[in-house]
């Protein structure tokens, strides 16, 4: 008595018994396995911006934990956010952030969607008043303006993507030229979370009438904070 | 002709007639087609990279039963539920089952083909499942009852004013509320931002996945594809069983090239690499809470429905498909008619070797004839599939089923018998020149009969020349010497 | 490049020989004046392009193998004056006839000797055409199999802006398919009647005198458009023009 995984996979092998593929699945790597020269800190930190300017994203630089909680109570107070979900201290990456926003008043507002789903309905409503999501990030990649995001203790997802308003801050060397760059480096990336998502810009679509329209159901403004 | 070929010609004829259409199929696809343009001209090394993303993806069809065997045991290893689903049917009920037994009641969905292709929503509501489409194109497309007709842009066929009329009548919407496209993007922002609070499972497809750590990869522009895989408690993919890459690298050589060929873009806004469920505690951040949020439960329903079968034939390169839509915006053809004109889930160059592929040529062979094998569509691919060899096979599989119109099967080895005997050719060709004598008129034929009134419909006809080419010269020849 | 050949194989093409033949004779005459004798295979007929894009293969095969057999009595390059023809015998009758032992080989041999006009003037012979004295304005439509099959991009356009200089410009859309496709124009006429419409549009637009394309496919399906709309624009095969003002 077969199962159907075995059925499916035995459909297969038969398959490729007969298939006409092309005979270039020899089995070698890719030339994405070559390993070019990386660009100084500086050259990425300018693509990178023009990237995500150019996706409607804004870029700020700043160092120290002060001129990082001016910029964010900036951006706060621009786009009437009271406030804010974040990642924890930690994974923010710039130490002291959280009690430097909560002096600016900024009001931190946890959330806790596991447990029953009653629970977790409530929670996950109380949100939505919440204008602004602060996170770190894992890197930024200076060809496409993105923003690699990993999920986990103190990283939530939907600090990124349930509020109106994404501010990421990101120490300048943790810019990569490309995915691709940052996985040679990393090669275990994927499994460092259960979600690692690459962001880049805000949300958008063009579904009616090819027209542009951002903030569909991701953040409208994102907002990243290089850090020397 | 069979009833599918006339019900498709029948629909060309409609669309080729609807106005508006047209217009809206030039816009986009224009815009498509050039982004695609630019943002390959903005890669240093373009054909390099179609070519690694041709090598990720052949490498994994190679050898698909190892790969798809090999993410199977990493997406368990990682905490995924795992279901194979041999059929449309198959997946329906496996779905329907992880819903019913849960006690769910709606479900929010992220653009997925594979879910129309199983017909998924009809069988979720028969098992008392509300199911709401987020992706905002998507989400029209279910107010208005229809299909879309595209693969990345589902409304092509839906004015501004469609879509107002549609949320005034399904959502009660304001005359501000549908003022313009902001607004009506605002609204549909809020609507479904209480679908996806409520909902207590996400429907997700799958881009590509990837072997070797059993991670899913769902790319979209809206953050619908976050939400939906973020907030419900059960996540449920549906994968085509042939969107593999092995490796992580592979994902990245085919995301270099996927969405620039999509739309333009040089990545899509979210690229979502999911790997297993939300991690509890004990993780490497020690013995506290692990993920604060995310699903609880992530199930993989890995679909055949014909894909395995299509693997062993004639046509199995185009399995190396990852769904872009770029040959849609290259295709004169497509670019004509749009895609409710093909009739089935997939329309455009790659469905009309999908269908036949999935589904027999008997009921979907027509759309290989309505093509007239101009190439574009393998310009433009990301993985360099040659569609226009593809669609010579599914029409090479229709004529062996005779399946071609009465009178080229009769014309066919006529033509062959006179042209394989140069003696016969040139007397033909001069008994043709003297018939169509009588038919011409200041050397252009007006109407020719039986089946080649098509040509003089919308065209006048040459004559042909009183003395062939072949016969001249011989003659000119003949007169030097 | 290859060495200079002193003769060549002439293969018309079945619409070439029927329709218009004095792009064949033109074709003939170009290559003459750039020192090349030009032979004519006589029992040459069809090269099965029609039944091959129809799916019926075996048709084709005899075809090709008739073909094949007309043009390898010598050793000598074919030139055709068509881009779809050219693409047949170099891209498909390998494949075409690779289960055959016999007909195998003689394909490959037969693709590796055979070139479209155009590609033939610019790469084997690497010819300067002189510039011709004023006459019509050209619009140029790059028909696709040659386009895309053999990569016919650059020197159909060499040729034209040598002899024609200012006066050949590109058609607006010059890439897009001009809607013939062979069957295609009568299995799917209004198809191929709304690609031709689009076509005729971008001739009007370009406002020149005379369309001139590698493939008289094209050209017939085009020249029956413009005639049905009493346009006062002709078409022209490449040879023709290249040919110079007798060919008018």
């Amino acid at each position: 008595m077969t199962t159907p995984r075995e059925r499916i996979l035995a459909s297969i092998r038969g398959g490729l018994l007969r298939a006409s593929l092309p005979a270039d699945g020899d089995g070698r790597p890719g030339r994405h396995d070559d390993a070019p020269a990386a660009p100084a800190v500086r050259e990425m930190a300018e693509q990178f911006t023009a990237a995500l300017t150019a996706l409607s994203g804004h870029v700020h630089r700043a160092s120290g934990t002060e001129s990082v909680a001016d910029l964010i109570a900036g951006i706060a107070r621009d786009r009437q956010a009271a406030s804010c979900i974040s990642w924890d201290d930690g994974p923010l990456g710039c130490a002291g952030l959280l009690a430097a926003l909560a002096s600016r008043g900024l009001t931190r507002v946890t959330y806790d969607v596991s447990g029953d789903p009653e629970r977790r309905l409530l929670d996950a409503a109380s949100l939505a008043g919440v204008g602004l999501g602060v996170t770190g990030a894992h890197a930024a990649l200076a060809d496409t303006g993105g923003l690699v995001l990993v999920s986990g203790p103190g990283r939530g997802r939907l600090v990124s993507v349930l509020p109106p308003v994404h501010v990421a801050v990101v120490e300048e060397r943790r810019l990569r030229p490309s995915l691709a760059a940052l996985l040679r480096e990393e090669p275990d990336l994927l499994d460092a979370g259960s979600n690692v998502v690459i962001v880049a810009g805000p949300s958008r679509t063009a579904d009616i009438e090819m027209t542009l329209t951002h903030g569909v159901h991701g953040p409208k403004h994102v907002h990243v904070i290089l850090v020397a | 002709m069979t009833d599918a070929a006339l019900a498709f010609h029948r629909r060309i004829d409609a669309a080729l007639a609807d106005v508006r259409l047209r217009q809206a199929l030039a816009l986009t696809t224009g815009r498509l087609a050039g982004g695609r343009t630019a943002a390959f001209a903005g890669l240093a090394d373009s054909e390099a990279c179609r070519d690694d993303a041709r090598r990720a993806r052949a490498r994994a069809i190679a050898r698909l039963d190892s790969s798809l065997d090999q993410f199977a045991t990493a997406a368990s290893a990682r905490g995924c539920t795992i279901h194979w689903a041999e059929t449309a049917a198959d997946a329906r009920q496996i779905i329907s089952g992880i819903a019913r037994e849960r006690g769910i009641r709606l479900a929010v969905k992220s653009k997925s083909m594979a879910t129309e292709e199983v017909e998924l929503n009809e069988a979720l509501e028969h098992a008392g499942v509300r199911v709401v489409e987020t992706d905002l194109g998507e989400f029209v497309v279910q107010l208005g009852g229809d299909r879309p007709s595209h693969i990345i842009t589902p409304i092509i066929h839906r004015s501004r004013q469609d879509v107002a009329a549609l949320f005034r009548e399904k959502l009660g919407a304001t005359a501000e509320d549908v003022a313009d496209i902001p607004a009506m993007t605002a609204l549909a922002r809020r609507v479904l931002r209480a679908e996806f609070l409520q909902a207590g499972m996400g429907i997700s497809g799958v881009n590509l996945a990837v072997a070797e750590t059993g991670s899913i990869c769902i790319v979209t522009n809206e953050g619908n594809g976050r939400l939906t895989t973020t907030l419900p408690r059960v996540h449920v993919a549906l994968l085509g069983l042939e969107r593999l890459v092995p490796t992580a690298a592979d994902l990245a050589a085919v995301l270099t090239v996927l969405a620039r060929s999509a739309t333009g873009q040089a990545s899509s806004v979210y690229t979502n690499v999911i790997t297993g469920p939300r991690r509890r505690s004990g993780g490497p951040g020690g013995p506290q809470a692990g993920d604060p949020d995310g699903p609880d439960e992530l199930h993989i329903v890995i679909l055949d429905n014909g894909r395995s079968r299509l693997l062993g034939t004639a046509l199995s390169e185009i399995l190396y498909c990852v769904r872009c839509g770029a040959c849609l915006n290259a295709c004169p053809v497509y670019r004509l008619v749009g895609g409710h004109a093909y009739g089935g889930v997939y329309p455009g160059p790659v469905g009309s070797v999908v269908m036949p592929g999935l589904h027999g040529v008997e009921a979907w062979a027509e759309l290989a004839h309505a093509s007239s094998l101009c190439g574009a569509c393998r310009d433009v691919c990301p993985v360099k599939i040659d569609l226009p060899h593809l669609l010579l096979a599914v029409r090479r599989e229709a004529a062996a089923k005779r399946l071609a119109p009465v009178w080229i099967r009769a014309a066919m080895p006529v033509y062959a018998a006179v042209a394989t005997r140069p003696r016969l050719y040139r007397w033909a060709g001069r008994a043709a020149a003297r018939l169509a004598r009588v038919l011409q008129h200041d050397g252009w034929i007006r109407r020719l009969p039986g089946p080649l009134a098509a040509w003089t419909a919308s065209r006048d006809f040459p004559a042909p020349a009183a003395r062939s080419f072949v016969e001249e010269h011989q003659a000119r020849k003949a007169a030097e010497r | 490049m290859t060495p200079r050949p002193a003769r060549i194989q002439l293969f018309a093409t079945c619409l070439v020989d029927q329709f218009v033949p004095a792009a064949g004779h033109a074709a003939a005459e170009v290559l003459e004046r750039c020192g090349v004798e030009v032979h004519v295979p006589p029992d040459q007929t069809c090269c099965g392009q029609p039944a091959f894009n129809a799916g019926f293969a075996d048709d084709a095969a005899a075809m090709a193998r008739a073909t094949i057999d007309a043009l390898s009595r010598s050793d000598d390059p074919v030139v055709v004056p068509s881009g779809s023809c050219a693409d047949m015998i170099v891209n498909h009758y390998p494949e075409l006839l690779a289960g055959d032992a016999t007909y195998g080989p003689k394909a490959k041999a037969l693709a590796a000797r055979t070139y479209e006009f155009s590609q033939f003037l610019v790469d084997v012979l690497g010819v300067d055409l002189p510039a011709a004295p004023a006459g019509p304005t050209l619009a140029y439509h790059a028909s696709c199999h040659g386009l895309r099959g053999l990569g016919l991009r650059e020197q159909p356009r060499r040729l034209l802006r040598a002899v024609a200089g200012a006066r050949c410009t590109d058609l607006p859309d010059a890439e897009t398919c001009c809607g013939f496709g062979g069957l295609f124009a009568v299995k799917m006429g209004p198809l191929s009647g709304a690609m031709l419409d689009a076509k005729l549009d971008a001739i009007e637009r370009s406002g020149a005198d005379l369309v001139v394309a590698t493939d008289v496919s094209c050209l017939m399906h085009i020249g029956g458009g413009l005639h049905r709309r009493a346009s006062r624009v002709r078409t022209r095969h490449i040879a023709e023009v290249l040919a110079g003002p007798d060919h008018d």
